[in-house]
């Protein structure tokens, strides 16, 4: 019951395929992804792009709202065809990316013509890479987001990874020239192999969880995917069978009975039971989106000051960066 | 620190360096009000039991909220009532553990079935997964150990004890609670306008259906 793969060959002209794009190759696993939904309330996770700097550079660089839905690539990338001309983005890990043979610049607004076939292929380092297409890409909204919710299978296209023969459409924006455009590399998420996250402890934080956390190299276990990413090292865990279960945050370190760790991602459980005796810092949260299995990390204990002072740097940087990119297309230079 | 404190005073701790725990017994009606009226800086309330982690806009918004939002408790008052609304939910009893309930229980099954619909519950929070409530107010002798090993699946719809709570698994999941019964009811449907059927504060009857 599989759709028929369309051909490039194929004419498209004056058909119903004669807008947006087909997805001839689906990649590991490539989802539409946004900022996310705000309603972990109601037992919904959040959801949204894993690395949010890619996803706003992306989006800035085609002149899209910060939030605005584009396909979070990971691991391996799709192979897209295009049946109207486009301006796409692609930001993330260093993922080699073509179009229609030609090798395609990252951390770039690049045009994409009518017929022509971006292909994503993998990445020696990270994990994740997020393409922006400019006028947002469609997909099924949930409370506010379309964001897909791989486990509960809502939002994005049909709650869904991608798959081949998917038609992807987008809302028109007017035309806009591809501009020069630079991004300092050190706004880029870091994409390792070895990470060093900051952290903060909570109250679940012993002197013995502190030796034993931040004293050491864990290594990311292949158990990592959009809910979080287990280590592959144990530590010896407390254990608290009475224990209540309490809203999760992003970027929380969980510390199951077996005593390896897990730290949580965009698609988590809203609430949890387990110790959680650290969390990283929100200036190191989109680190957490380019973990790969293997990947080694330590944890580095700051305070709260060195946290505030890490996320304004951050965040001045980036909403310059920003700034920056829309005021070139206000001008249409 | 000579600080007042008291059992209905809230306490506040950071969690990460932007989101900050508050405890409170008003927990609920902090989240009601925050919900009608919410405070800048705080993006979501998260409830759970006595607790309500505020998610905030930025890390620097902390201290802010800290004040505002001791401002704001001072003002509730205990609305022990809830939200005022009922819920019903039709239970097939019949469970793969509903015989071990009962004997926990010290009861047959009917007279477990029976005290079961007539237990006054009340969603404390939701969390877990989408629509699944935590229901509290389980008579002691009706609160049952988890399974030392979750299930890996349980069917939607299944109706669970575990520890202190009651619950519904709306979608197919894992899980460690005692399966007593099934309800067709559907606490997570995107096709409705309210996709979560029940908030917290509302009161949940358990209803016995052949």
């Amino acid at each position: 019951m599989t759709a028929p793969l369309p051909r490039a060959s194929r004419p498209v002209a004056g058909g119903p395929l004669a807008t947006g794009a087909t997805v001839l190759r689906a990649g590991v696993q490539t989802t539409v992804q946004d900022a996310g939904r705000r309603v972990r309330a109601l037992g919904v996770p959040a959801g949204g792009a894993a690395d949010p700097v890619a996803r706003r550079l992306a989006n800035a660089l085609v002149g899209n709202a910060p939030d605005a839905a584009g396909l979070e690539v990971t691991l391996g990338g799709p192979t897209v065809l295009f049946h109207e001309a486009a301006l796409v983005s692609l930001c993330g890990a260093p993922f080699d990316a073509t179009l229609d043979g030609a090798p395609l610049p990252l951390w770039r607004a690049v045009p994409v013509q009518t017929g022509q076939t971006l292909t994503v292929g993998g990445t020696a380092r990270g994990l994740r890479a997020f393409l922006a297409v400019r006028g947002a890409l469609h997909g099924h909204e949930v409370f506010g987001s379309r964001a897909t919710d791989l486990r509960a299978g809502f939002g994005g296209v049909q709650g869904r990874a991608l798959r081949p023969g998917d038609h992807l459409t987008w809302s028109p924006l007017p035309a806009q020239a591809a501009r020069r455009a630079f991004i300092a590399p050190d706004l880029r998420t870091p994409t390792g192999p070895h990470h060093e996250l900051r952290v903060l402890g909570t109250g679940d934080l012993t002197a013995d969880l502190r030796d034993s956390l931040l004293a050491r190299p864990f290594t990311v276990s292949p158990q990592a995917d959009r809910m979080g990413a287990r280590l592959t090292e144990s530590v010896a865990a407390p254990r608290d069978p009475t224990r209540p279960s309490v809203p999760n945050v992003p970027g929380l370190l969980q510390l199951p009975p077996d005593g390896r760790p897990i730290l949580l991602l965009p698609d988590a459980g809203t609430h949890g039971g387990y110790p959680t005796p650290l969390v990283v810092i929100t200036a190191d949260l989109p680190r957490l989106g380019q973990l790969r299995p293997g990947d080694t990390l330590t944890l580095r204990e700051v305070t709260r000051e060195d946290a505030h002072a890490a996320h304004l740097a951050q965040e001045r940087a980036l909403r310059q960066a920003e700034w920056m990119l829309r005021q070139a297309v206000v001008s249409g230079k | 620190m000579p600080a007042p404190s008291g059992p209905d005073l809230p306490t506040f701790e950071w969690l990460g360096d932007a989101a900050l725990n508050v405890r409170t017994p008003l927990a609920r009606e902090l989240y009601a009000s925050l919900r009608a009226h919410p405070l800048p800086g705080v993006q979501e309330a998260v409830p759970a039991l006595d607790l309500l982690t505020l998610l905030l806009d930025a890390p620097t918004a902390g201290e802010a909220v800290q004040e505002t939002v001791a401002a704001r408790l001072a003002t509730l008052t205990p609305a022990p009532g809830g939200s005022g609304r009922r819920v019903v939910v039709p239970v097939t009893f019949g469970g793969p553990d509903l015989d071990w309930c009962a004997a926990h229980a010290g009861l047959d099954r009917a007279a477990f079935v029976a005290a079961l619909c007539a237990a006054q519950l009340e969603v404390a929070f939701l969390g877990f997964t989408p629509g699944f409530a935590f229901l509290t107010g389980l008579p002691e002798p009706l609160r049952m150990p988890r399974l030392d090993a979750p299930r890996e699946r349980v069917p939607a719809g299944s109706v669970a004890l575990g520890g202190p709570w009651a619950g519904v698994y709306p979608r197919e999941t894992p899980g460690g609670w005692r399966l007593v019964g099934r309800t067709a009811m559907n606490f997570f449907d995107l096709s409705r306008a309210a996709p979560v059927p029940w908030q917290p504060g509302d009161r949940v009857q358990f209803e016995a259906r052949a």
